[in-house]
């Protein structure tokens, strides 16, 4: 970022402007990742040129890695962000970013059988591990077995429902079958839980093995110190030709904003993510510096407990969406970076566009006819619950409290601690709650969130809101069993708009992970998901940082 | 001296005691399930039954707590559930950076401390000893995380002199990280050595033997530094050795300014993350460095001033 000495403003806003993560993102909702400038793309011309080898990248991540077992995740992003760059799974998520599509990975071509049940996966001819081993169909079937096995895939069961067996048809292709048509199938193993390890070096070494990891992505591990770093370095048997182009990628574990964003103006890093929201107009102003930000599907999701008289009163629910200002909210607590939604659940794949389906306006005086129109004419008192620790839900709550209060609804605010309020949460004891601080979706297709909170077979309660409507239940079964691509996106914006409309849950604002680069580095990508695609990163020679 | 030394132990003893079970019950009462912490939302139930189960999370609290002692006096620390390995490991490797830090940021206290508390004491109440009063009350009322940022934007950012944040090893690596966060820790415990210093040596200025001193023609600087300085210095030694608890508490948040991998980063994420078994073990740690510290004191005042160990008894 910055290197001349900083104004005593832009000091003072790096010095209190302590923040947690990033969220929010432009355009519409079509969900892609596709990074944007926020700074006006002046800093292109450092990266125009063919891309040098070499250099290394050094990466301040708020979220420390703990775990590099795919399967058995401890930190969240900071470990799907690591084991990103480490393995591969069958199909990937659009490296670039620019779509959602899937595109192949370590299967270079696959088939799916009429009935959706059965998936015949031709493994790329040539790929190796890291340690030049080749990839064997014996390898592919003992990770997605780990995968199907509740016991192994603690974290990420929901994402392997409907799995049966793998059976190895020759040693390059493998035939997947399922219990049930899962439509999400490919989508669900193109993320970490599926990710493809070496079968015998897995079972000679077991849990000791994820602490040298040998896959088939751009980079390999060569050194990792908990709580400090992890250092990457080009993987030579990896299976783009002539990528990666950097030798090492290092990822410090900086938790607090202030430092990350230090490191990257003081150029001892070239990326950090995280930018505190507050930040943002002081870092755009910073001309060595690019800010960018990704749609991801990752929202302030409102959670409404529907074993509350007056939340469970569809008018309540509708006066809440009419009354929320979101506009102010996204200028005055987002710096703008926010996509007002027109649904209920984050961006994802098939979801209308404004055009077709339009976003709540803000209209007040419509928020108050339906309140008066409730069983609660007179409003009523609540409660909001939000994650301690992260300015932006403080001011969020307050802002909130006050646009409900002109609409009579008393809302008493609870700043909570993240392990206390995911536990009050999941035990449905709240009113209304912002459970998550990072809400994001794991996969692209709304088959995961949709499933959460509609479909009533997994137990859930309608993901803790206690909230059920048979027509929508029955409209996501049948989106989530049906293959055909065109007939889920024909499915989907129907779904999508009879939630909103129902509005079992309230999602106040899209945004994006942000996050600043210093100017020399170029061609960074993170796919729709968030994940970065470092492959095509190169450093280029003239600027400093 | 043995009979005072055993009384002492077995206070020792009894605080380590107590402190273990008021972390354990605090830990274990607050709200917010670890299980659920470390594998999230997506996790089947059955995946979390098992893990409680596997853990024993779902036995009585006694029993756990046993359990937890038990494995303690034997050496065992137990198993992070968060990051999946030893706590002996994991608390192993972070150590160093802490225990580098609260030395270095004690070092910082003393040599920033006992200079000014010497100039003040000469001049009471003159230009100068306000002067310092002022600086130093300005310092002890800084938030650490101010005053880390503040130092790593002037001495970091501008002057480009360290480093704004990262831990290096080796001497060169330790001076060049781990000097701003030493500096930021040690400027607030230098205001106490301050105060102290400064009251105690005026005390001590004014008693007869330096007035014998000063009678038999010494110089000032030796009356002070040899005579009376050894006598003040007594009161600041256990003031500092108190405050040692202070400087573990205090890395907490230097460590997360400027990313230093210790146990005080460690603490906050295993408290946020439920982390029983880490909470726990750092928790009885950083007791027993504040017990072992304050009993080492008090044996070497004891054995310097029979006083002491007199009052004891």
């Amino acid at each position: 970022m910055r290197r001349s000495p900083i104004a005593i403003a832009g000091a003072l806003s790096l010095a209190f402007g302590i923040s947690a993560c990033g969220g929010g993102s432009g355009g519409s909702n079509v969900s892609t990742a596709s990074l944007k400038d926020t700074s006006g793309g002046a800093v292109a011309a450092d990266c125009q040129g063919t891309p040098v080898k070499g250099g290394t990248l050094v990466y301040e991540r708020q979220a420390e890695t703990q775990s590099l077992d795919p399967i058995t995740l401890r930190n969240g992003n900071g470990d799907i962000f690591a084991t990103e760059l480490v393995y591969n799974g069958l199909v990937r998520s659009d490296p670039t970013g620019k779509t959602d599509n899937l595109e192949p990975g370590i299967a270079d071509k696959w088939e799916v059988s009429k009935d959706g049940k059965t998936y015949t996966f031709h493994i790329r001819p040539g790929i190796k591990f890291s340690n030049g081993q080749p990839v064997t169909a014996a390898d592919v079937k003992f990770s997605l077995d780990r995968f199907g096995d509740p016991k192994i895939n603690e974290v990420m069961g929901s994402v392997s429902t409907g799995y049966d067996t793998t059976t190895v048809v020759d040693d390059s292709t493998v035939k997947v079958t399922l219990k049930e048509p899962v439509a999400a199938f490919l989508y669900n193993i193109s993320i970490f839980p599926a990710f493809i390890v070496p079968k015998n070096l897995v079972e000679k070494e077991g849990a000791a093995f994820f602490k040298h990891p040998v896959g088939t992505g751009p980079y390999m591990v060569k050194e990792f110190v908990r709580g400090s770093h992890i250092t990457f370095e080009r993987n030579p048997n990896y299976w783009e030709a002539g990528k990666p182009y950097l030798d090492s990628v290092r990822f410090n574990f900086a938790a607090d904003s202030n430092s990350r964003m230090l490191a990257v103006k003081n150029g001892d890093a070239q990326i950090a993510d995280g930018v505190p929201f507050s930040q943002i107009n002081s870092l755009n102003a910073d001309t060595s510096l690019k800010v960018q930000s990704a749609k991801v599907p990752l929202f302030l999701g409102m959670w409404l407990n529907h074993a509350r008289a007056p939340l469970a009163d569809q008018n309540v629910r509708q006066a809440m969406q009419y009354a929320l200002n979101r506009d102010e909210i996204n200028k005055g607590i987002f710096r703008g970076v926010g996509t007002i939604p027109n649904s209920v659940l984050p961006g994802l794949k098939y979801d209308s566009t404004n055009a077709e389906l339009p976003p709540y306006a803000y209209d007040l005086a419509k928020a108050k006819a339906l309140m008066a129109k409730s069983k609660f004419p007179d409003g009523f008192s609540t409660t909001l619950q939000y994650p301690a620790g992260y300015d932006y839900y403080k001011q969020l709550g307050l802002l909130m409290q006050q646009q409900y209060a002109a609409i009579g609804i008393k809302v008493k605010l609870i700043e909570e601690d993240g392990a206390e309020g995911t536990d009050r949460f999941d035990s449905r004891d709240y009113d209304m709650t912002f459970p998550y601080a990072q809400f994001t979706s794991d996969v692209v297709v709304p088959d995961e969130y949709a499933q959460f909170i509609a479909d009533t077979r997994n137990g859930l309660h309608g993901f803790f809101s206690n909230w059920s409507d048979p027509k929508i239940t029955k409209m996501v079964q049948e989106f989530a069993a049906t293959p055909d691509e065109t007939q889920r996106a024909q499915m989907w914006p129907e779904i999508q708009k009879a939630m909103l409309e129902v509005t079992p849950v309230i999602n106040v604002m899209d945004v994006p992970y942000v996050s600043v680069h210093g100017k020399s580095v170029c061609d960074t990508a993170i796919n729709a998901l968030g994940a970065d695609h470092l492959e095509d990163t190169w450093i280029s020679a003239t600027p400093k940082n | 001296m043995l009979v005072y030394f055993l009384r002492r132990l077995a206070l020792a003893v009894i605080v380590l005691l107590g402190l273990t079970v008021v972390t354990f019950l605090m830990i274990h009462l607050v709200p917010g399930d670890p299980v659920q912490q470390t594998l999230g939302n997506r996790a089947t139930p059955q995946a979390i039954a098992a893990v409680r189960e596997q853990l024993g999370l779902n036995r009585s609290l006694p029993a756990q707590f046993w359990t937890f002692l038990s494995n303690t006096v034997t050496g065992n620390l137990g198993h992070s559930l968060t990051l999946n390995a030893p706590v002996g490991e994991i608390v192993g490797q972070r150590i160093a950076p802490s225990a580098l830090l609260i030395g270095y940021g004690l070092l910082v206290s003393m040599v920033v401390g006992v200079p000014l508390a010497i100039i003040a004491a000469l001049r009471p109440n003159g230009i100068v000893d306000n002067g310092i009063r002022l600086l130093t009350t300005f310092a002890f009322a800084m938030p650490s995380f101010w005053l880390g940022l503040m130092l790593a934007l002037i001495f970091g950012l501008w002057l480009k002199w360290f480093p704004v944040s990262g831990y290096e090893t080796g001497i060169g690596g330790i001076l060049r990280t781990l000097t701003l966060p030493a500096i930021t820790l040690g400027l607030s415990l230098a205001t106490i050595v301050v105060r102290t210093l400064r009251s105690s040596l005026l005390e001590v200025l004014q008693t007869e033997y330096i007035e014998a001193a000063r009678s038999r023609g010494l110089s000032e600087r030796r009356v002070v530094i040899k005579h009376a300085l050894r006598n003040a210095g007594m009161a600041t030694v256990t003031v500092m050795s108190v405050n040692v608890g202070f400087l573990i508490g205090g890395t907490v948040v230097v460590e997360a300014v400027f990313q230093v991998p210790g146990v005080g980063s460690l603490l906050l994420q295993s408290v946020q993350r439920r982390d029983y078994e880490l909470v726990q073990a750092l928790a009885l740690l950083a007791g027993a460095a504040v017990v072992l510290i304050s009993l080492a004191t008090d044996l070497i005042q004891a054995a310097i001033d029979p006083r002491v160990r007199l009052a004891g008894r």
